[in-house]
């Protein structure tokens, strides 16, 4: 595989899959903080 | 109209919303769609208009369902007034549409995935299989049985939704995470994952890339449909809108990444020789003819292939479900009460997709039809959102004391700039291709996929809205209601 694809593949998958888990983790500290004060 | 009907909790509004979007289209069409159009340049382009056209048209949806609490044709009305009543008429004619052929599709995933579990597909050619399958009557068979597994799920409302997605969709997810690491893991692997990721940066200043990679965001998140309104009716009152759809566009693309690098190294680990002539060999080609080929040369093939079949079915029902749940509710605000309405749209389902189980020419023709009217439904939103204010969405619903995600200005130009002129264009080039495609008969209304069938089916279809529009209004219209539930 070339270091161009390899790189294209770091980035892309990294920005979708990272930004996918980023929000899914803020999503869920915000339910927690909800339930917290509940 | 009852209150009370909600998602039970954030994650059944997400895992139902992310089972609409997650189709068949990010395992048959997201694979073949990036490898033949320049690989890495092409996913460049496609994470453009994640941005550019998904997620903003998704906050839309959500923020107007949450807004007005009815199916398309009320919000329509609720954006414009009773003059709208035939854009939102348009929208919910469209989707239901689809949902006629879409669960001919899922039939034939159901078949497969049966040919894998009997084993039928071990001493069977997966072509013989079609051959003998596609277009007949066992095809309405599975079609109805399709529809029926769809009907059982609506037939509960939005908690039968709930609790069918909390199941379905992280299997399906586990699924395909398992099946892209088999594939990963197989030897020659690493040509896929070239052959999907190779970017070819010249290509970027070829128009066609773009318009397909924004075609593929248009038809793969479901954005501008009106099933992610469907859904939002029965947020919870207290709910996000922004972050939630930043989630649901983000989450749908992974999916198809993951789709991506399982099927392409599959392909290209198992028969290299041929990769370029699997991609090009069209959705059911690729996965009904091409797959179970190549699942049957690997070692546990069968196990894989049955996996593969069964995350098939799930992507294809969930959507199916948000499809039928979308009919429904249009019919549900047009007075009737939810087991009539639904009887109503599956019946209709039932008949004409039947047509589309028989007539392989008539089934892509309704799949050409109506799949550019989508770009035209998106369009609609945008009209509809610029009629009432983008701003004042924006203010008034999405940044609102529930808000996890502030959005920015850069949203109102997106929504009432860029997706008219993104759809606009999209139409243009799309029904500009048939010329290429087909010099003689493009403008034929009788071909299957022709620019005069797409032009003489919307004008019939745009002209009835527009007769029923007063009796729409009237029937639909009523005040909105923003405790949200459903009947």
């Amino acid at each position: 595989m070339s270091t161009t694809a390899i790189w294209t593949m770091v980035v892309i998958c990294g920005f979708i899959w990272g930004t996918f888990l980023l929000l899914a983790w803020r999503a869920w500290r915000w339910e927690s903080r909800k339930d917290s004060r509940r | 109209m009852s209150r009370g009907e909600h998602f039970g909790s954030r994650w059944g509004l997400l895992l139902a919303t992310l089972g609409m979007a997650v189709g068949t289209g990010n395992i048959w069409r997201f694979p073949r769609v990036a490898a033949s159009n320049g690989g890495g340049t092409f996913l460049v382009a496609w994470v453009v208009f994640l941005l550019l056209w998904s997620v903003p048209l998704i906050i839309l949806e959500f923020g107007v369902g949450k807004r007005f609490r009815k199916g398309v044709v009320g919000v329509f009305i609720g954006l414009g007034g009773s003059g709208f009543a035939w854009l939102g008429g348009w929208v919910a004619l469209c989707a239901t549409a689809i949902m006629f052929y879409y669960s001919v599709v899922a039939g034939w995933c159901l078949r497969y995935l049966w040919g894998s579990v009997s084993g039928e597909l071990a001493h069977r050619s997966s072509r013989d299989l079609w051959d003998s399958y596609a277009a007949t009557p066992a095809a309405v068979v599975t079609h109805a049985l399709a529809l029926g597994l769809a009907v059982a799920v609506v037939w509960f409302g939005v908690r039968g939704i709930e609790r069918v997605a909390k199941v379905l969709i992280p299997t399906l997810f586990v699924l395909v995470v398992i099946l892209a690491i088999r594939a990963v893991t197989l030897p020659g692997a690493e040509r896929g994952l070239e052959f999907l990721f190779t970017p070819d940066w010249g290509k970027l200043k070829d128009a066609s890339i773009w318009l397909e990679a924004l075609t593929q965001n248009a038809w793969d998140t479901g954005a501008g449909w009106g099933l992610i309104v469907t859904y939002a009716i029965y947020m919870r009152v207290r709910e996000d809108v922004s972050l939630n759809a930043f989630l649901i566009g983000f989450g749908n693309n992974s999916v198809s990444l993951l789709a991506g690098i399982m099927v392409l190294c599959t392909i290209f680990a198992i028969n290299p020789g041929a990769g370029s002539e699997i991609v090009g060999a069209g959705n059911e080609g690729l996965t009904f003819l091409w797959m179970p080929e190549l699942f049957a040369q690997m070692p546990a093939g069968m196990f894989f292939m049955t996996l593969f079949f069964l995350a098939l079915s799930f992507a294809a029902l969930t959507s199916q479900v948000a499809l039928l749940e979308l009919a429904t509710r249009v019919l549900i605000d047009l007075g009737l009460t939810r087991k009539k309405a639904l009887l109503l749209a599956a019946g209709g389902g039932l008949t004409l997709g039947s047509l589309s189980a028989l007539n392989m020419s008539l089934f892509k023709n309704q799949d050409w039809v109506w799949g550019v009217g989508l770009m035209l439904s998106g369009l609609f939103f945008a009209l509809g959102a610029l009629k009432y204010g983008v701003d004042r969405i924006r203010r008034e619903v999405i940044n609102s004391e529930d808000c996890e995600l502030y959005i920015g200005r850069w949203w109102t130009v997106i929504i009432g700039v860029l997706v008219p002129l993104e759809a606009v264009v999209l139409m243009i080039w799309w029904l500009w291709q048939t010329r290429e495609w087909d010099p003689e008969g493009w403008w034929h209304p009788l071909k299957p996929e022709s620019a005069g069938t797409v032009l003489a089916q919307w004008l019939v279809a745009l002209v009835a809205l527009l007769v029923l529009n007063r009796w729409l209004a009237r029937r639909t219209g009523g005040a909105a209601n923003p405790e949200g539930g459903g009947a």
